[in-house]
């Protein structure tokens, strides 16, 4: 259990800014992910919290110790590597008990602490196989236990499912956070998949670019998100965005969509903006202050997506299987509840 | 969570997998088709050893004015092995090429080992410095034989360092000593070859996986627990092909050995390939020279199958 605070920490690779300014306090015992798509920086991050690379400004201290120049040995992290590293010349036994024979613990020590990591994690049975031969979610069980085993009061995963099939994707989420939850570690985990992050993660930091966009809990990243890359990268599919004016009236404010029609919301500036709202949040309604055209229906089992397009604007909808919706090119009029409209500046990309 | 797939990482498709293309017709046309080179191999390899077991059971020598072919006529069956058994000079030549093995190797492969780890990571000037010392490797044998001849002169460079250091007049007669000129022409050997060992061990340390060696250091393992127990092992495969090569190789050295010593004083260097060289080149009897080059075919196979058995085996 250690507080991860980052400080001004910025990493750069040649002219490149792989890192910029990053201010993150990942508290004691939590679990926060790292979320963006690849080469947002998050791994960089990652590397820089476990010691394998050097910051090039800015500090990480652990419950307060600055960590600069304190070598990956020394630093009580746990790493599980995005295939796995394990070592495969060795069984499964040997992999497990690498780390406390490293750090010189007795040989019953060990012999106890592995027998019972093995059996938390399921994995008595092929203690003495031979690591090379293993299945991909063994491989992976045994990832996390050979970090666990040694105790570190931090673990990092970095993208630990992408390897896996989706099915076998869905029990380890489950998985991994039952883990956290008994290890009581402070946990970091890197990935690009929002799904992960929203299922797993205490709070989520979302990254693009280098830069550290916005950190909040799963529905606050969801239901507020601090700009339009957020917007657009959280939630399946993500949020729809289209372009508009907004204009002051009698009855209260209102945006104005061009094609799609006008939308009343709770806000008094005025001026260009970004309409935003979520597919799910469409409401069919054939008295709806908007319209737009059916460009494609897919129907996906329990839901049905609607790709809409009016002029130049291009939106999803999102709705249960048992509504009715209209015939490709047909028209489709709905309503977008106010409150759950996020207007934002199209300069900036910053939420209003 | 019990459910296992059989989706395996590190399985590679059966041979059942690999699709059996077509029956007997296809197998017909595709021995046809790889006749030639096959005809091609048979003859290069076949032939001469077949040649030299004929000729070995002879009394055959070029002198005789016979040709090969009819070599049948001096026909003496087993003699030659019976006369290899009991000739001192062929054992004390393979006694003594095993020595230089048993030293060349061992040193080669420590020394290849130690500049590898110095070069696995990057350094300023590596890529100069690792040129510079693939260079041994390049030059032609008996060059490199002549540049050490003239170095272990009496008068020569390596005296006169000594002479440096010593403060007086160095004078050792290198060459010209039984046990100096074994000494100055291992150190040839090394000299030379220490670089492909270093070469291939640095291959096989770089494609030690990285992130293996970060989790290892990440546990907590010291830079000698990391190499112990993850390089070392992984470099397993690698180790084995450069020792078997460089034993097959040293059981063959011949160039270096002949400039600097022609294999003397007396026979003090006379190493196995030297010995045949003139046992070939001087006395002329070919039949038995045959029975000699046999038995060494016979010694590097059996070494070849012990390096090929370790290989299946890690």
């Amino acid at each position: 259990m250690t507080e991860i605070v980052m400080q001004n920490l910025g990493r750069d690779f040649g002219d490149f800014t792989a890192l910029a300014d990053m201010d993150l306090t990942i508290g004691s015992g939590e679990f926060v992910a790292l979320l963006g798509p690849s080469g947002c920086g998050k791994s960089t991050t990652m590397n820089m919290i476990a010691g394998m690379l050097d910051p090039s400004h800015g500090e990480i201290r652990f419950d307060g110790r600055n960590m600069n120049g304190v070598p990956m040995a020394k630093r009580g992290v746990g790493f599980v590597f995005q295939n796995y590293a394990i070592f495969t010349h060795m069984t499964v036994r040997d992999n497990l008990a690498y780390g406390l024979r490293a750090q010189g613990v007795g040989r019953a020590e060990t012999d106890r602490r592995v027998g019972d990591i093995a059996e938390l994690l399921q994995l008595t049975p092929m203690l003495e196989r031979k690591a090379a031969g293993l299945s991909v979610n063994i491989l992976q069980r045994l990832a996390i236990g050979r970090s666990a085993v040694v105790e570190p009061a931090i673990f990092l995963l970095d993208e630990p499912l992408s390897n896996v099939d989706a099915a076998f994707r869905a029990v380890m989420r489950a998985e991994l956070k039952s883990l956290q939850r008994q290890f009581r570690q402070t946990m970091v985990y890197v990935t690009h998949d929002q799904l992960e992050a929203m299922t797993m993660a205490d709070r989520i930091a979302v990254m693009d670019h280098g830069k550290l966009l916005q950190v909040g809990t799963p529905l606050e990243v969801y239901n507020h998100p601090a700009d339009t890359f957020v917007a657009r990268f959280i939630g399946a599919p993500g949020m729809n965005l289209l372009r508009g004016t907004l204009r002051g009236g009698d009855t209260g404010h209102t945006v104005d969509l061009g094609a799609a029609g006008h939308c009343p919301v709770p806000t008094r500036q005025g001026g260009e903006v970004l309409f935003g709202f979520r597919p799910e949040q469409v409401h069919p309604d054939a008295a709806g202050p908007l319209q737009m055209t059916v460009a494609t229906v897919e129907r996906i089992g329990a839901r049905t997506i609607l790709h809409l397009a009016a002029g130049e604007h291009r939106a999803k909808a999102v709705l249960d299987s048992e509504t009715p919706v209209p015939d490709q090119g047909e028209p489709f009029r709905f309503a977008v509840t106010p409150d759950d409209v996020r207007l934002f500046d199209p300069e900036t990309e910053r939420a209003i | 969570m019990t459910d296992m797939t059989t989706n395996d990482m590190g399985a590679t498709a059966s041979p059942q997998d690999a699709a059996v293309p077509g029956g007997s017709e296809e197998k017909r046309l595709g021995l046809w088709l790889t006749l030639p080179a096959q005809l091609l191999v048979i003859f290069i390899a076949l032939f001469p050893i077949l040649m030299q077991v004929y000729i070995s059971l002879t009394d055959w020598s070029p002198l005789d004015g016979i040709p090969w072919y009819r070599a049948y006529e001096l026909w003496i069956g087993l003699l030659n092995y019976a006369d290899l058994a009991n000739d001192p000079r062929f054992w004390s030549a393979m006694w003594r090429t095993c020595i230089v093995m048993a030293i060349c190797v061992p040193v080669q492969f420590l020394l290849g080992l130690g500049l590898a780890i110095l070069f696995v990571d990057d350094f300023p000037g590596r890529r100069v410095l690792y040129s510079t010392i693939l260079v041994p490797m390049m030059v032609v044998p008996a060059v490199a034989g002549y540049m050490f001849f003239m170095l272990f002169q009496s008068g020569g460079p390596v005296n006169d360092i000594l002479s440096f250091f010593a403060g007086r007049p160095v004078t050792i007669a290198w060459l010209s000593d039984p046990d100096l000129a074994l000494f100055a022409t291992i150190v040839s050997d090394i000299w030379q070859w220490t670089p492909l060992m270093f070469l291939i061990l640095l291959a096989g340390m770089v494609s030690v996986p990285q992130d293996q060696q970060m989790a290892a250091v990440l546990l907590g393992a010291s830079w000698w627990r990391r190499f112990r127990t993850i390089v070392l092992p992984r470099m397993k495969t690698i180790i084995i092909i450069a020792v078997a090569i460089r034993v097959i190789e040293n059981f063959k050295v011949f160039d270096n050995f002949y400039i600097m010593t022609g294999g003397g004083p007396g026979v003090a260097t006379e190493t196995i390939s030297i010995y045949i060289y003139k046992v070939t080149q001087q006395e002329l009897i070919w039949g038995y020279v045959a029975a000699i080059a046999l038995a060494i075919l016979i010694v590097l196979s059996v070494v070849s199958a012990l390096a090929i058995k370790k290989l299946r085996s890690a």
